[in-house]
């Protein structure tokens, strides 16, 4: 290429990037959106999964485990096409009950998938966690009169949860870029955007390299979240700090005792 | 009447792990200040024991009365057996103070935090006056200026004794220790010691699981020796390690002072 031609060339890119960058930010606004209510409503579903998960009770414990089964063993764009379009199978009866209505929404569909498949992720994460809980701190808690419901919500779920949340990071970073699944139903989101863009312009990398940035950028702020958090959380994971005796300052150990 | 109620009754307690009777019918009881040692070597029952009298394990046989409450228990069809009402057990356990071999504080909380968890949520006790109460037990196992660290932060001593102020905390008729000294360094033993020594002082009843015969010897005001599930030797200190009639203890006590 001439010079000329590569300085116009850049030029080019640039004004392209600039004039698509407001639509993929709208789109990216929906990838937000999408990802917050999945993930929080994906958490409430989780917590009671996780707990039947870890039940004695096999009329509890088996149904879960096949939940969580069909969740983690199918793909996740089939367990989209089968709510989107496989609802459509069923619009008379869904019509009868009322919810005709919110499966003919793509976003409905998409967000519901979602929150169903990360529930079964989470709660699989969150049964690792109990299930790590140290039995000694459990048997102190009974030891002081804690069974039941008081002893999973002071002791054992506040130590799943800590156990937990590297894992549980992931798992919201991946759903986060799973979210683009939802475009092929339709959705205007990020990727859906990128999509049409590049359909109308043929400029293919610079759309859609923008728009992995902006994932990237989206997913760097996730990363920051979860390790505020962690920190936030994780006091007793630290080393101890160096403690002031008079003016001489007392070296923490570096591996703490036991 | 007359007879006061104990603190503690236990009638011929048997309890089974697999093939392996652990316990085979042990009965003792604990009035009001008393010091209990129990001694015996591993795999005597002494901790099962102490263990099946909060029900951390679950007795096949026999009763337990705490401050004459008879824990209410009804068999199982495989031979077990288990508790009838677990709000009983929830209450009895809440006037039972646990310290275990292990420390096993909540290693998620700092030591404060420890100390008023079970007063506040199981006594409803409220947080300004548990926490007042929690700062004087710190205090007086002698480390209230750890209150803001957490346990992975303290020595095995300092952990043992806020694992003591977490026990004195709910204020119980009896605190029960299994093994509080055994899984500390030689030097810390002492630190330890000392505070349970002083709670023995301000008349606590107290039951001790313990190889700390020298320590069983001072602290204690009865000395019980368990052999294989049955307990082999009962008395005084001064009779226990002075003048044992069992063959068993005699030897016990010849490899272990």
């Amino acid at each position: 290429m001439e010079p000329d031609g590569l300085l116009s060339g850049i030029y080019r890119t640039f004004q392209i990037v600039w004039e698509s960058f407001p639509q993929l930010l709208g789109g990216a606004l929906l990838t937000i959106e999408i990802t917050i209510i999945s993930v929080l409503l994906g958490l409430c579903f989780a917590v009671p999964l996780a707990l039947a998960r870890v039940s004695s009770n096999p009329l509890l414990r088996w149904p879960v485990y096949g939940y969580i089964f069909y969740f983690r063993g199918t793909p996740l764009l089939v367990q989209i096409f089968l709510i989107y379009y496989g609802s459509g199978q069923f619009s008379d009866f869904l019509e009868d009950i009322g919810l005709w209505t919110y499966f003919r929404e793509a976003y409905f569909c998409a967000v519901l998938t979602l929150t169903l498949n990360t529930a079964a992720y989470t709660a699989e994460i969150l049964r690792g966690g109990i299930q790590a809980v140290p039995h000694g701190e459990i048997e102190a808690a009974r030891a002081v009169g804690m069974s039941g419901g008081l002893l999973y919500r002071r002791i054992i779920l506040p130590k799943a949860f800590r156990l937990a949340l590297p894992a549980y990071g992931n798992e919201v970073v991946f759903l986060f870029q799973a979210t683009s699944l939802v475009s092929i139903i339709t959705l205007m989101d990020l990727t859906g955007v990128a999509r049409v863009i590049v359909a109308r312009s043929f400029h293919v990398y610079e759309i859609y390299i923008t728009a992995g940035l902006i994932y990237l950028t989206i997913t760097y702020g996730i990363l920051w979240v979860f390790r505020k958090v962690e920190f936030h959380l994780g006091g007793h994971l630290r080393e101890r700090p160096a403690t002031a005796v008079g003016s001489k300052a007392v070296v923490a150990p570096t591996v703490a005792p036991r | 009447m007359g007879e006061p109620t104990p603190a503690l009754l236990v009638e011929d307690l048997h309890k089974r792990f697999g093939d392996l009777e652990v316990l085979k019918g042990v009965s003792m009881s604990a009035n009001d200040g008393d010091v209990i040692a129990m001694i015996g070597s591993s795999g005597s029952g002494k901790s099962t024991l102490l263990r099946c009298i909060n029900l951390l394990e679950t007795p096949d046989s026999g009763k337990v009365y705490v401050s004459g409450e008879l824990i209410r228990m009804r068999p199982t069809r495989n031979g077990h057996a288990q508790p009838e009402d677990q709000r009983q057990v929830d209450r009895i356990r809440s006037r039972l103070g646990m310290v275990f071999q292990s420390f096993n504080l909540w290693s998620h909380m700092t030591v404060l935090e420890n100390v008023i968890e079970a007063p506040i949520h199981v006594l409803k006790v409220p947080k300004a006056e548990a926490v007042d109460r929690a700062k004087a037990l710190l205090d007086k196992v002698g480390i209230a200026d750890k209150l803001d660290y957490y346990p992975a932060h303290l020595s095995g001593g300092q952990q043992q004794r806020a694992a003591i102020a977490r026990a004195l905390a709910m204020e119980p008729d009896v605190m029960l220790f299994d093994e509080p000294t055994s899984a500390l360094d030689p030097e810390l033993v002492g630190e330890v010691l000392r505070v349970i020594r002083s709670l023995a002082e301000e008349g606590r009843t107290m039951l001790i699981v313990t190889h700390e015969m020298g320590f069983a010897r001072e602290v204690a005001s009865e000395v019980i020796f368990l052999h294989a599930g049955r307990i082999e030797e009962r008395g005084p200190p001064a009779h226990v390690f002075g003048t044992p009639k069992s063959e068993r203890c005699r030897q016990f006590l010849a490899s272990n002072l």
